[in-house]
């Protein structure tokens, strides 16, 4: 391993399962373990998988108590309006530079109106924080960056609560009441609603509701050395049902099946928006104007952009490596309109009759045998519609592929908390 | 990802410099995607075969192997005609993982000219190509 790597408290138990390690945004992480990518994605899809994302920095924002300075500073910076956010719900959006360029994508917490607490990814930490200290001007906010301090590890897949019941307490009240992107306790004992969710030890974390899998499950915070505990008493709880540990492999092809994107590949240094990401946007009913100011929407709302990202699906597992190598071609047409910004396989999807299936999809044809397709996203200099077809072509090889609106059906994500306790 | 000391590079193969493997046998030669391909693309989802009867020329494409997130192209060895295609990969490509000099192999080439297998490496060489 690279010294210099940063390492997350599970680093050990990685390396100890024998896990597929790598550099990621300047941490040693797994990107798969003897499981194998494909069957990682496929058992969140078809039970649970937990994932160890304390490589993710989270940054704390706070004002002086009924001070609305930070409330101010996140929503003058942050694509989404968090107006209306109340206390115990968090939101997904973007911090722009004043190019309208993306800097990162992110979630922003609310514990209550002075109290903020954002996450970002990797390695991201820093620049955020420098980025809002820079334009908090005389504001009376302090700007932490928690990297080191708070642990995270998620899990994902419709059994995620049943396997959770086991090890916190009061479970039947935590998971009252709790809405996709609604999130509870704290991992500071003093922490604001630290009594909210306790493991069974009595250590408090922050159990959030939401994730990058498209779907159900949580996003758990909490102190580091509680992590180790945490995450085998999980694997252990979850063993019969199929749970599994997942790396940052199964993490991407499960995120591009969910229609998601992956910073600094689907979104980075181009005008952030003409993507498919509209809820990362604040746009008004009509889509013709924000419903706020922010910083980088001046730049958004007054050059026409040339740039508009797109979902495709494949015909087959084929794929073709991205970047900007590869060719995106129109029928008929020599010359590339665009570059293929991710290419990944979504192992849970198959065609039927024209149609997308998911292993998790209900009534799904017996007998169909479902291998997996190929996805992604283009970045094109034209507005397509959905069901135009590209040529995506690498050297020699092309693939045929179809501009879509979603990917993987039937995503859970973001059914009714009932359905899975 | 596997240290160069942990790979597994039998002495009696040839290697290419897209790190395909070669072993011949009368006029045939096996090909397949060494240990260290196989471990640098990860769990392997997909290959791509040639038919049989197809020929190439040294240095050709004749299929690919996908990962759920990469994709790459194998280079025939050497010239030839396809005799035979391991079909057993269409339904557990995760051969070229788990055993890629056995189970794992991917075509058989009746050989035009076996002197070509003069211009690939042998253990030591691919090493140190790896070591660069």
């Amino acid at each position: 391993m690279n010294a210099q790597l940063k390492t997350t408290p599970l680093n050990k138990w990685h390396r100890d399962q024998g896990a597929n390690m790598a550099d990621f945004g300047g941490y040693d992480m797994p990107l798969w373990y003897e499981t194998g990518v494909k069957n990682e994605h496929l058992a969140v899809l078809n039970s649970a998988g937990i994932f160890d994302t304390s490589h993710m920095a989270c940054i704390s924002v706070e004002a002086g108590k009924d001070q609305m300075d930070a409330f101010t500073l996140i929503n003058d910076c942050f694509t989404r309006d968090i107006t209306n956010l109340v206390s115990g719900r968090c939101v997904y959006g973007a911090f722009l530079d004043e190019q309208g360029h993306c800097i990162d994508d992110a979630i922003v917490y609310k514990f209550c109106d002075y109290q903020f607490m954002i996450c970002v990814n990797a390695g991201m930490g820093g620049q955020i924080a420098d980025h809002l200290e820079a334009n908090k001007k005389d504001a009376a906010v302090v700007i932490t960056d928690l990297s080191g301090k708070v642990a995270k590890m998620d899990i994902q897949g419709f059994n995620s609560a049943r396997i959770l019941s086991g090890l916190i307490q009061s479970p039947e009240s935590v998971f009252t009441k709790m809405p996709y992107f609604s999130f509870k306790g704290h991992f500071n004992k003093t922490g604001s609603g630290a009594d909210q969710v306790k493991l069974l030890d009595g250590t408090p974390v922050l159990l959030s509701r939401s994730g990058y899998t498209g779907e159900f499950g949580f996003e758990i915070f909490l102190d580091p050395n509680a992590i180790v505990d945490l995450w085998t008493g999980i694997l252990k709880a979850g063993e019969k049902l199929g749970i599994s540990a997942c790396g940052l492999g199964a993490r991407d092809s499960l995120r591009a099946g969910a229609c998601l994107p992956l910073s600094h590949q689907d979104i980075g240094h181009w005008k952030f928006m003409n993507h498919p990401w509209d809820f990362a946007l604040p746009y008004s009913e009509d889509k013709k104007s924000f419903t706020k100011e922010f910083l980088g929407a001046d730049a958004l709302s007054s050059a026409p952009s040339d740039r508009f990202v797109f979902p495709f699906v494949g015909e087959s597992l084929k794929k073709v490596a991205a970047g900007e190598d590869t060719l995106v071609l129109e029928a008929g047409q020599t010359e590339s309109i665009g570059q293929v910004l991710t290419c990944a396989t979504d192992m849970g999807i198959g065609w039927n009759e024209g149609v997308i299936v998911s292993v998790a999809s209900p009534n799904l044809p017996e007998n169909i045998k479902i291998k997996g397709i190929s996805c992604g996203f283009v970045m094109v200099s034209k507005r397509l519609s959905p069901g135009s077809k590209l040529t995506l072509k690498q050297g020699k090889r092309s693939i045929l592929v179809t501009i879509v609106t979603d990917i993987r059906p039937d995503r859970t994500a973001r059914k009714k908390l009932d359905n899975f306790i | 990802m596997k240290e160069l000391n942990e790979l597994n590079l039998p002495e009696d193969l040839k290697y290419t410099e897209d790190h395909e493997w070669a072993k011949v046998e009368g006029d045939v030669v096996t090909i397949g995607i060494n240990d260290y391909a196989q471990d640098q693309l990860g769990e392997i989802v997909f290959v791509e075969l040639p038919e049989s009867g197809d020929t190439f020329s040294q240095g050709d494409e004749f299929g690919s192997v996908e990962s759920v997130k990469a994709v790459s192209e194998m280079y025939i060895p050497i010239s030839g005609e396809v005799v035979e295609i391991n079909e057993e990969l269409e339904d557990a490509p995760e051969f070229v993982n788990n055993d890629c000099y056995e189970k794992g192999w991917i075509v058989k080439v009746k050989a035009k000219d076996l002197s070509e297998m003069d211009g690939l490496m042998d253990k030591a060489a691919y090493l140190d190509m790896l070591k660069g």
